[in-house]
C-alpha cells in the first residue's frame, strides 16, 4: 500500500559499488591480469611441444601440467584468457559505438532514420543470433572474421533498443523542456541530462555483452565451427582435452573454469544487485 | 451479513510508531463514536497515514507501534491479538488510489464475491448472489463483469466499498479517498462516505484536503510532524482553530484568501488568435483569442483533459497550433518567456544537485552568484538546500528554486501549469503569494492553469473556463 | 487474434528471406564451381552433374541479373523446395523430417523439466524473498548462468555418465539417452526463470492490489492462489518469449555436445561440411521453430492479461 508518510521511513542509500559487483570488478581485474602478463612473464610459446612432458601432472616443471602434446597448459590457459577476453572487448566495442551512436540520434530525430535502424534490429533478430553466426561460419568455418561480424550485428540491438528508450524517455520528460526555456542547447542537454543516464546502462550492457560474445566463442569452438587447434581457445582446449580424461581430469576442467570465472565476473559486474 | 454490526466507538490513547528509535508518530489521541465520523489533516509527512495503518496492524515492517487501541472495548495491542483476523470483519480499508487496491486481472464480481467465499464460508451460489446485491447496492449491479481497468476512479472506489460492506466491517479507514479525483469525483466520494456514516459505520478519514474534512463534518484532527495538534467538532476547528499550524493550514484554504490588488495591466507580451488545437482526433478549443499583459494574472480552469495546458504551452510556443498564431511581444529574449511544473522533482534533472544547477545557469547568462543568493534569502530557501538533489528536497522547496531560477532570467511572461496542485495547502499558500508579489513589483505577466476554481477566482483578474460543456471524459480517471 | 500473431506471421517471412538471403549469397561465394554445386543440390546424386551443371549456367545464366535469380531461389523456398543434401545426395526435406522428430522430443522434455524447475523454485524463493529458499536459489542460479551450456552438459556428463555410470554419455533412443542433454537445456533455462519467478512474485506481493486483498480479509494461502499466481505468471510467460532465443541456441550445442541426430547437430555438420541446402533446411526449420514458440507464447499472455495491449 503507498504510505502517504513514505518519507519518514528511513531508508539506506544505493551505492554504485554494491558488494557483488565489487567482487565481480575484482574476479575481472584478476583475470585481466593474468590475460595480459601471463604470456609476458611466463615467455613461453603457447605452440612450443615437449612430448617428454606429455600431460604432466601439475608441478615443478609445469606450474598447472601440460597437455597431451606436452604444452605448459599454464602458459595455454593464459593465452586462452587474453584471446577471449581480447575477442569479446573487440566485438562488443564494435556493437556498441554504432549501437549508442544510432540509439542517441533515433532518440533525437526519429523519423525515416528510426524506421529503418529499427527494421534492420527486427531483420536481424528474426532469427537467434547464434544461427545468424553458424550461417555466417559456412562463408569462412574456424575463423574469427564471421564470428566477428555475427556476433557484432547481434550485439549492436542491445545497444541500440536501450540507448534510445533511455534517451527518448529523458528527452520526454518535463526538465528537458525546463532547460530549453532557461536557455540551454542541445550540446549541455546531451553532455549533462542524457549522457549521465545512458553511462550506467552502457556498463551492463558491455559486460553482458562480453559474456555472450565469450559463451559463443568457446562454445562455437568446442563444437569445431569456431576457432580451430592448436589455437588456444579455451573451447577447443576442453574438446582436445577431453580424450584424456581418465588419466588427467584436472586438464580438462581448467580451461571449463576459466570460462566459468570469466563469465561470472562479467554477470556480477553487470547487475548492481545480485539478482 | 451486510447489516453493519455496529462498532461503538474507537478509542486511540497515546498512540506511538517509531522506527527504532526515531520516533514518527508521538503520543497521539483521539475517540471515534457512532454518527461522528472522524477526519484526520496533515501534510505528507505529517505521520497521519500511519496512524490509520496503525489502527489496522498493517505498519510496514520496521515500524513499532506503542500505546493503546480499544475498538469497543476489545485491546487492539493486546499480546494474544492477531490483527489480520480482525481483517474486513471489523476493520476495513478503503485504499488510496482504488484503481491500483483491485486486482487488475480479475473481474470486479469475482473481487466482491471471493470476500463472501473466502472470508465468511458462503457456497459458491450464495456467495454470487450477494457480491452481486453489494455491487448493486454501490450502484454498479451491471458492472460485475468489468475488469477494473474499464472503470472509471469514482466506479473503482465504490467497488471497494463494496468489498467493505461484503465483509462486514464496522470501522472504515479511507485513507486520501479523493487522492487523483477531481471536483466533481471527489464530492461523490464524499457523498458516499456520508453514507455510511449513516447506515452506522463508523469511518475514520486521512486527507489533505479541507474541503473534503468540511463536507464530513464530525471531528478533525490536525496533525504535524508526528503530532496531533488540533483536534475538535469540525465545526469548531474550522471556525477557531487554536493551535498555530491549523490556523495557517486552515486560513491557506483558497476559499478564505484575500483576493490580492494587483497594478493596472500595461503593455501585451503575449497574444493568440483564432487558436485551434485538436489531440487524438477530439477537437480541444478552436477560434480561442487570449492576450496576456504585464501586470496581469490570468487563471484558465476546466476539467482534466480539457487542453488547458495546451495553450500555455502554444503561448510559450513549445508546441504549434492548428491553426491560428501566436505573436510575442518583439524586443524580448526569449528566455523571458518561462514555465513552472506540476510536479516540481520533474523540473529539475534527478543526478544534479540543486547548486550545479544554478551554477551553469548563471554562467550561461553571465550573472553573478551573488543574485542566486540574494534571490534565495528572499523567497526563504535555506543554503543547506543547495548541496543537494531535486528528490531529497520537499515539493514545495523544490517549486520555489523553480520560481527563483526563472526569476533570474528576469521574465515578462511566466506560465505556471498546476503548479501548485501536488503541494500542501501552506505551501500553495507560499508560493502563490511569492508569484503575486513578481507580479507586483516586476510586472510579470502570470497564466495561471488550475482544476482549482476556488483558486484561479480569488488571484486571478481574469478568468477563462473552457471544456465546461463537455463531458468529463477522462476526469480524474488514472 | 489474427492481430495478435501477424507480427509473428512477418516474422516468419523475415527468417524465410534472411536465411533464403544469406545461402543464396553463400553458394555463389564459396571457392569452385557454383553451378556444378547448384546442380548437385537440386537434383541429388542421380542426375547426371556435369549435364545438371550446364542446365544451371543456362538456366540462372551470367547474364540474368543477380536480383532475379535471388527471386527464383526465394520462391523455391517458399514452395518448400529444398532441395538435395550435397553430402548425403537425399532430399533435404526428407531428412529434415527425422531430425525434427528428435529435435522435438529434446526441446519438449527440456521445457516440461523447466516449468517444473523453475517457477516453483522461483515461487518458494519469491514468497520469502530474503529467506534461507531464496538465497539458496539465488546462489545455483548465479552459478548456472556462467555455465555454458556446452559446459554445463559437458559437467554433467563427467559425472553422471563418466564417474557414476548412470547414463549413457551420448546417444539417442531411449529415455536415458535423452535424460542428460534435457537437463542440460532445462536448467539452464530454470536458473533464468526462477529468478524471473522469484522477481515477479516479490513485486505482486509489494503491489497494492496484494495488501489490498490481504487486508480484505482473505487467508494468505487464498491470496496466493487467486491473486498472486496469475500476476505473477504474467511476466513469466512473457520471458519464455526470450528464452526461446536460449532454447533454440541450447539445443543446437547440446545436440552435438551428446550426438543426438536433431537439426541442430544437422546444422553444425551441414556447415562444417559446407552443404549450403543442409544448411538452408535446418537453419530454416530451427528459426521456423523458434518463432512458433513466440507466437504460443504471445498467445498464451494475451490470455492470462486481459488488460489492453499499449502499442
Amino acid at each position: 500500500m503507498t504510505l502517504s508518510d513514505v518519507t519518514l521511513i528511513p531508508v539506506a542509500r544505493q551505492h554504485w559499488l554494491t558488494p557483488s559487483r565489487a567482487f565481480g570488478l575484482g574476479l575481472l581485474a584478476l583475470l585481466a591480469l593474468f590475460s595480459l602478463l601471463g604470456p609476458v612473464l611466463l615467455g613461453h610459446d603457447p605452440a612450443a611441444q615437449n612430448f617428454a612432458a606429455s600431460l604432466a601432472q601439475p608441478g615443478r616443471d609445469y606450474l598447472l601440467g601440460a597437455d597431451h602434446y606436452g604444452r605448459s597448459m599454464l602458459v595455454r590457459l593464459a593465452h586462452g584468457a587474453r584471446l577471449s577476453f581480447g575477442m569479446a572487448l573487440l566485438t562488443v566495442v564494435t556493437a556498441a559505438v554504432p549501437g549508442v551512436l544510432f540509439g542517441l540520434l533515433a532518440a533525437w530525430r526519429g523519423g525515416v532514420l528510426e524506421r529503418v535502424l529499427d527494421f534492420v534490429a527486427t531483420v536481424l533478430l528474426a532469427l537467434p543470433g547464434l544461427l545468424l553466426v553458424l550461417i555466417l561460419l559456412a562463408f569462412a568455418p574456424g575463423t574469427f572474421g564471421p564470428l566477428y561480424l555475427g556476433l557484432a550485428l547481434t550485439l549492436w540491438i542491445e545497444f541500440y533498443r536501450m540507448t534510445r528508450a533511455t534517451a527518448a524517455t529523458v528527452l520526454k520528460q518535463p526538465h528537458i523542456e525546463a532547460a530549453r526555456l532557461l536557455g540551454f542547447g542541445s550540446g549541455y542537454i546531451l553532455r549533462c541530462y542524457v549522457l549521465p543516464e545512458i553511462r550506467p546502462i552502457l556498463m551492463t550492457l558491455t559486460a553482458f555483452g562480453m559474456a555472450t560474445a565469450i559463451i559463443a566463442i568457446s562454445t562455437l569452438s568446442a563444437i569445431s565451427v569456431g576457432l580451430q587447434p592448436p589455437t588456444p581457445e579455451l573451447g577447443a582446449m576442453i574438446v582436445e582435452l577431453l580424450p584424456y580424461y581418465d588419466e588427467a581430469p584436472f586438464h580438462v576442467l581448467m580451461p571449463a573454469l576459466l570460462i566459468v570465472l570469466l563469465v561470472l565476473g562479467l554477470q556480477l559486474t553487470a547487475r548492481g544487485e545480485v539478482r | 451479513m451486510n447489516a453493519p454490526l455496529g462498532a461503538r466507538g474507537l478509542v486511540v490513547s497515546g498512540l506511538s510508531v517509531a522506527a527504532g528509535t526515531t520516533t514518527i508518530v508521538d503520543d497521539v489521541s483521539f475517540t471515534l463514536s457512532q454518527g461522528r465520523p472522524m477526519t484526520l489533516l496533515g501534510a505528507s509527512g505529517s505521520g497521519k497515514s500511519l496512524v490509520a495503518h496503525a489502527i489496522m496492524g498493517s505498519l510496514p515492517p520496521g515500524l513499532t507501534a506503542s500505546g493503546a487501541i480499544h475498538l469497543d472495548g476489545a485491546d487492539l495491542f493486546a499480546a494474544d491479538d492477531r490483527p489480520d483476523t480482525r481483517w474486513g470483519r471489523t476493520i476495513a480499508l478503503l485504499p488510496q488510489e482504488p484503481w491500483l487496491a483491485l486486482d487488475p486481472t480479475m473481474r470486479i464480481g469475482a473481487q466482491v464475491m471471493e470476500v463472501h467465499r473466502h472470508l465468511h464460508g458462503a457456497r459458491p451460489a450464495e456467495a454470487r448472489r450477494r457480491g452481486l446485491s453489494d455491487l448493486a447496492e454501490v450502484g454498479l449491479a451491471d458492472r460485475a463483469d468489468a475488469y477494473p481497468f474499464a472503470l472509471s476512479g469514482g466506479m473503482c472506489q465504490r467497488a471497494a466499498i463494496a468489498i467493505a460492506h461484503a465483509a462486514g466491517a464496522g470501522l472504515l479507514i479511507a485513507d486520501e479517498p479523493t487522492k487523483g479525483l477531481d471536483a466533481v469525483l471527489r464530492d461523490g466520494v464524499v457523498a458516499r462516505l456520508r453514507r455510511e456514516v449513516e447506515q452506522g459505520r463508523l469511518l475514520l478519514t486521512i486527507t489533505h484536503d479541507i474541503a473534503v474534512a468540511k463536507a464530513l463534518g464530525g471531528m478533525i484532527g490536525v496533525m504535524l510532524d508526528g503530532r496531533l495538534v488540533e483536534f475538535g467538532p469540525a465545526a469548531e476547528v474550522l471556525e477557531r482553530p487554536r493551535h498555530d499550524y491549523a490556523r495557517a493550514l486552515i486560513a491557506a484554504d483558497p476559499s478564505h484568501w484575500r483576493a490580492p490588488s494587483l497594478p493596472a495591466p500595461t503593455d501585451v507580451v503575449v497574444q493568440g488568435h483564432k487558436l485551434a488545437k485538436s489531440f487524438g482526433g477530439r477537437e480541444l478549443f478552436s477560434g480561442l483569442d487570449i492576450s496576456v499583459r504585464r501586470g496581469e494574472v490570468i487563471a484558465i480552469t476546466g476539467p482534466s483533459g480539457c487542453g488547458k495546458t495546451t495553450i500555455g504551452n502554444l503561448l510559450l510556443g513549445l508546441a504549434a497550433p492548428d491553426a491560428g498564431g501566436v505573436e510575442r511581444s518583439r524586443g524580448v529574449a526569449p528566455q523571458r518567456f518561462q514555465k513552472l511544473y506540476q510536479d516540481p522533482p520533474a523540473a529539475f534533472a534527478p543526478h544534479q544537485t540543486l547548486r550545479r544547477g544554478l551554477e551553469h545557469l548563471l554562467k550561461l547568462h553571465r550573472l553573478p552568484w551573488r543574485q542566486a543568493e540574494e534571490a534565495m534569502e528572499r523567497l526563504a530557501l535555506a543554503p543547506v538546500l543547495l548541496d543537494r538533489r531535486p528528490g531529497e528536497v520537499s515539493g514545495g522547496e523544490l517549486q520555489r528554486f523553480a520560481i527563483l531560477r526563472a526569476l533570474l532570467l528576469d521574465p515578462v511572461f511566466l506560465f505556471a501549469d498546476e503548479a501548485t496542485s501536488r503541494l500542501d495547502p501552506v505551501s500553495q499558500q507560499d508560493v502563490v503569494a511569492i508569484l503575486i508579489d513578481a507580479v507586483r513589483n516586476r510586472g510579470l505577466a502570470l497564466l495561471i492553469v488550475t482544476h482549482e476554481i476556488a483558486l484561479a477566482e480569488r488571484v486571478a483578474s481574469r478568468v477563462i473556463r473552457i471544456g465546461s460543456d463537455l463531458p468529463l471524459a477522462g476526469g480524474g480517471d488514472a | 487474434m489474427g492481430r495478435l500473431l501477424l507480427p509473428r506471421v512477418l516474422q516468419a517471412g523475415l527468417v524465410i528471406l534472411v536465411v533464403g538471403v544469406l545461402c543464396f549469397v553463400l553458394v555463389r561465394a564459396l571457392p569452385g564451381d557454383a553451378a556444378m554445386r547448384i546442380a548437385a543440390g537440386r537434383y541429388g546424386p542421380d542426375a547426371n552433374i556435369t549435364e545438371a551443371a550446364e542446365n544451371v549456367r543456362r538456366e540462372l545464366g551470367l547474364d540474368r541479373p543477380l536480383l532475379v535469380q535471388l527471386g527464383g531461389s526465394l520462391g523455391q523456398l517458399l514452395r518448400l523446395d529444398l532441395g538435395h543434401s550435397v553430402v548425403t545426395g537425399l532430399p533435404i526435406t526428407k531428412e529434415l523430417r527425422i531430425q525434427l522428430g528428435a529435435t522435438l522430443w529434446l526441446a519438449g522434455s527440456a521445457l516440461v523439466l523447466t516449468i517444473l524447475i523453475g517457477p516453483a523454485v522461483g515461487l518458494a524463493a519469491g514468497l520469502r524473498s530474503g529467506g534461507f529458499a531464496d538465497r539458496v536459489s539465488l546462489g545455483g542460479a548465479v552459478i548456472l548462468r556462467s555455465l555454458p551450456p556446452f559446459v554445463l552438459g559437458l559437467l554433467l556428463i563427467l559425472l553422471f555418465a563418466m564417474n557414476l555410470g548412470w547414463f549413457p554419455p551420448a546417444g539417442y533412443g531411449t529415455w536415458r539417452d535423452l535424460a542428460l542433454p534435457a537437463l542440460t537445456l532445462a536448467l539452464g533455462l530454470a536458473a533464468i526463470s526462477s529468478r524471473v519467478t522469484r522477481d515477479s512474485v516479490a513485486g505482486v506481493m509489494r503491489a497494492p492490489y496484494f495488501t489490498f486483498a490481504r487486508l480484505k480479509g482473505l487467508p494468505p494461502a487464498v491470496v496466493v492462489r487467486r491473486h498472486v499466481l496469475r500476476n505473477a505468471a504474467i511476466p513469466v510467460i512473457a520471458y519464455l518469449g526470450l528464452q526461446a532465443i536460449y532454447l533454440i541456441e541450447g539445443v543446437v550445442v547440446v545436440e552435438t555436445l551428446f550426438g543426438i541426430p536433431g537439426i541442430g547437430h544437422a546444422l553444425v555438420h551441414a556447415v562444417i561440411a559446407r552443404d549450403v541446402p543442409m544448411v538452408q533446411g535446418t537453419a530454416l526449420v530451427m528459426g521456423l521453430l523458434f518463432v512458433v514458440i513466440t507466437a504460443a507464447v504471445d498467445l498464451i499472455c494475451h490470455w492470462l492479461d486481459p488488460r489492453p495491449k499499449r502499442a
